[in-house]
């Protein structure tokens, strides 16, 4: 799709340039550092995290419609599952590494480990220099859409991501390589807007090129029908505003939204190969409220937090049984449509303790990606339920930062025969945060 | 996947931005006043710019005074007043690292970065007592530098008015001359309000606080700090130290000092076991103080000792 790129590749260019060139030209006029001033060293932290995790009842496993809309069969290395063990974890563990250019530039690095896996979660330059109210981010990055995508595990109130979170954008959340750029508006009321261009390749955007191709158990190679689409492939745009509501109070609400001009997701088959090409939307509302008692040590204050996204991938579907055969009737265009919403609640109930609540749905509307049914392989375009999950957890801060966290979770999925069952799930969380912990978001 | 479909989705999208941005722009407020726009994290920084800025100055306070300054959200409104201000007034030492980088950041506005002459670390102007947290056990709360709460030393806060006047005038060098003379006089008026409260107090009087926010009143009142409720800095006091307290102290003179938002409790329990008498005191002024807030702060940490 030539046109689109036409349309993005030189706003990134522009955007980049921007980035780079605004500081240095600005750096010969005035930047000197002061001695004395705020050192600029390397500031390393590391949170070390272990969950005992233990299923008291099982229920049923994914909620139905998630899982690209039809069953698999076989896992594709991506699954939803977060995956803990019955017993002992070693949990998600971050190594941060963060530094200043001058006053230009911070870098930020960090590395999510796990006893099998480091993965660079984010590594990105963030400008400090440019003027407006303009700032660039570019690099890999969470993306700054809803609430909760842009925060680490560490500053979550519960063990583990909202379901909405993890089923719309994956199991890290949006993480992405792009490019962001936001502007502070000069106002009273905290006004921000961004722009983000980032490739387009995750969980949620599925990125499968031309090139690919699938031999089926019969001999037969099926090439890959999926067209080349150079990144970036995802635009979001997001919105934030947060009124000054005294010393007690606070709030930020957002909206957010995202266009991914490539969808393109396959299976394979022994007896043929599934596409799904298209593209996919995302919009969502989110919002924050934070009560400050005044009191030491978090006692009698108060966080609600809150977020809806919905998404529609709209996709030309086919399986095929050889490259030029259609199985069965299984051909047509479809939209999925779902969406989720969580809300939650944390209050300090006494001096360092805190205990929250909170309530999650997802598939609300809930039409899966087109596929096939029945013998005669016909085309279909699936609905299921909505799943249901209800979190409460306490927590205990023994010093600023340790913390331990009870969970105990009850969900209530539906699977994809309409099926319901309720499985609970206990969590026992200790986070530890070492060395200098860089300074909380909002 | 037809084309068009696709280019009209991404001009849409486009055309949205595009909307959202012009009507913020229109949103935006006319210019502030000729003065400078400081925000300051603490209002007894806030007390000195508004004394020294005068009518040159709009002063904007973040830290609520009866907050702990250690623990506070990077809030929105906070990075609101930030985009817009002229010049960043802080402590540091460390007192806002948990929240004034995240600020900073989210501010998008060059002009009060680390390193910037809009950006003032008091911290960096007057010599800063050793922190008991750099000797005990590091518990996540360590002041490298130094103990921050020189707010409570009224001879070190008219040095910083003295630098942060200079620093002013850096800013807006035509009114250079007013706020070197105001911040002079500020500085008189501290040390001689100093002097006079501490002549009044008993001497050689022992105190016993809970945090190690008001060691610095050892610098210009006749008093010894004999112990700290907390165990640890930022650990709530235990039974456990409390009883080691009273057992160090039984039979002794003193008085029990901590800051409004602390627990009572441990006050409460040397009250009953050592008889000390107890007071709950702000540990900065009013948000929109001048001066005089500042001045009768100092005399309300003097008067809770006993007077001649």
């Amino acid at each position: 799709m030539p046109h689109n790129t036409h349309l993005l590749r030189p706003a990134l260019g522009g955007l980049t340039a921007l980035a780079l060139a605004v500081p240095t030209a600005a750096t010969a006029q005035q930047w000197e550092t002061r001695a004395g001033d705020r050192n600029w060293g390397l500031d390393i932290s590391l949170i070390l995290e272990g969950i005992y995790y233990n299923e008291m009842s099982h229920g049923i496993r994914e909620p139905a419609g998630f899982d690209d809309g039809h069953d698999h069969g076989h896992d594709h290395g991506h699954g939803h599952d977060h995956g803990f063990d019955d017993g002992f974890n070693l949990g998600h563990n971050e190594l941060a590494f963060e530094a200043n250019l001058g006053d230009l530039f911070d870098g930020f690095l960090m590395l999510g480990f796990d006893e099998d896996h480091v993965e660079v979660e984010e590594a990105y330059l963030t400008t400090r220099a440019l003027p407006g109210g303009f700032q660039v981010k570019a690099g890999k990055f969470l993306s700054d859409i809803g609430y909760i995508n842009s925060r680490h595990g560490h500053d979550w109130d519960f063990v583990d991501r909202p379901l909405v979170n993890e089923y719309l954008f994956g199991d890290h959340g949006l993480q992405e390589t792009g490019v962001q750029a936001t502007w502070l508006a000069p106002t009273e009321t905290y006004t921000k807007l961004g722009v983000e261009l980032l490739q387009g390749d995750n969980s949620f955007i599925p990125y499968q090129g031309s090139g690919g191709s699938h031999t089926t158990n019969d001999g037969d190679e099926i090439r890959s029908s999926f067209s080349s689409v150079s990144g970036p492939r995802l635009i979001t745009a997001f919105a934030k505003f947060g009124p000054d509501l005294g010393p007690d109070h606070a709030m930020q609400f957002g909206i957010s939204g995202g266009y991914a001009r490539t969808w393109q997701e396959e299976t394979e088959h022994g007896s043929g190969l599934e596409e799904w090409d298209g593209d996919a939307w995302f919009a969502g509302l989110d919002a924050v409220y934070k009560y400050s008692s005044g009191s030491a040590y978090g006692h009698g204050d108060w966080r609600l937090q809150g977020e809806y996204f919905y998404r529609e991938i709209d996709v030309d579907y086919q399986r095929r049984e050889d490259q030029t055969t259609i199985a069965g009737n299984a051909q047509g265009s479809g939209k999925a449509r779902q969406d989720g919403l969580y809300i939650q609640g944390v209050y300090g109930f006494a001096p360092r303790w805190e205990a929250g609540l909170r309530s999650e749905a997802l598939g609300l509307t809930n039409r899966g990606l087109p596929t096939n049914e029945g013998s005669e392989r016909n085309f279909a375009e699936p609905s299921f339920g909505t799943s249901y999950r209800h979190s409460a957890q306490v927590t205990f801060r023994p010093v600023e930062p340790v913390f331990l966290r009870a969970q105990l979770s009850q969900n209530d999925f539906v699977d994809e025969d309409g099926d319901r069952d309720r499985g609970l799930e206990f969590m026992l969380q200790l986070n530890v945060a070492l060395g200098a912990h860089g300074a909380h978001r909002f | 996947m037809p084309f068009s479909k696709t280019r009209t989705r991404i001009t849409r999208t486009l055309a949205a931005v595009a909307s959202v941005a012009a009507l913020a722009l229109i949103l935006l407020p006319a210019q502030a006043a000729a003065g400078l726009n400081i925000v300051a994290t603490t209002s007894s920084l806030g007390a000195l710019a508004r004394e020294i800025g005068g009518d040159e100055a709009e002063v904007r306070v973040l830290a609520p005074p009866d907050r702990d300054a250690h623990y506070l959200d990077a809030r929105p409104s906070f990075m609101a007043a930030l985009r817009r201000a002229d010049m960043l007034l802080e402590i540091g030492a460390g007192l806002e690292e948990g929240w004034l980088p995240a600020a900073q950041r989210g501010a998008n506005n060059r002009a009060i970065n680390s390193g910037q002459p809009g950006h003032f670390r008091a911290a960096d102007k007057v010599e800063l007592r050793r922190s008991i947290t750099m000797d005990g056990p590091n518990m996540g709360h360590v002041h490298e530098e130094g103990n921050p709460h020189f707010n409570a030393d009224p001879l070190r806060m008219a040095e910083i008015g003295l630098a942060l006047a200079e620093r002013m005038s850096e800013l807006h060098p035509d009114h250079a001359e007013a706020f070197m003379q105001r911040a002079e006089a500020a500085a008189d008026r501290l040390r001689e309000h100093a002097d006079k409260l501490a002549e009044r107090v008993e001497p050689d009087q022992r105190i016993v606080v809970y945090h190690e926010d008001l060691d610095y009143l050892e610098e210009w009142l006749p008093v010894e700090i004999v112990g700290y409720l907390e165990p640890a800095p930022g650990i709530p006091p235990t039974a456990r130290h409390l009883r080691s307290l009273v057992d160090d102290l039984e039979g002794t003179e003193g008085t029990v000092l901590y800051a409004e938002f602390q627990p009572p409790r441990g006050a409460e329990f040397l009250e009953r076991n050592l008889g000390w008498p107890t007071h709950a005191v702000p540990l900065d002024p009013p948000a929109d103080s001048g001066l005089d807030g500042y001045l009768e702060l100092m005399s309300t940490w003097a008067q809770a000792l006993p007077q001649r």
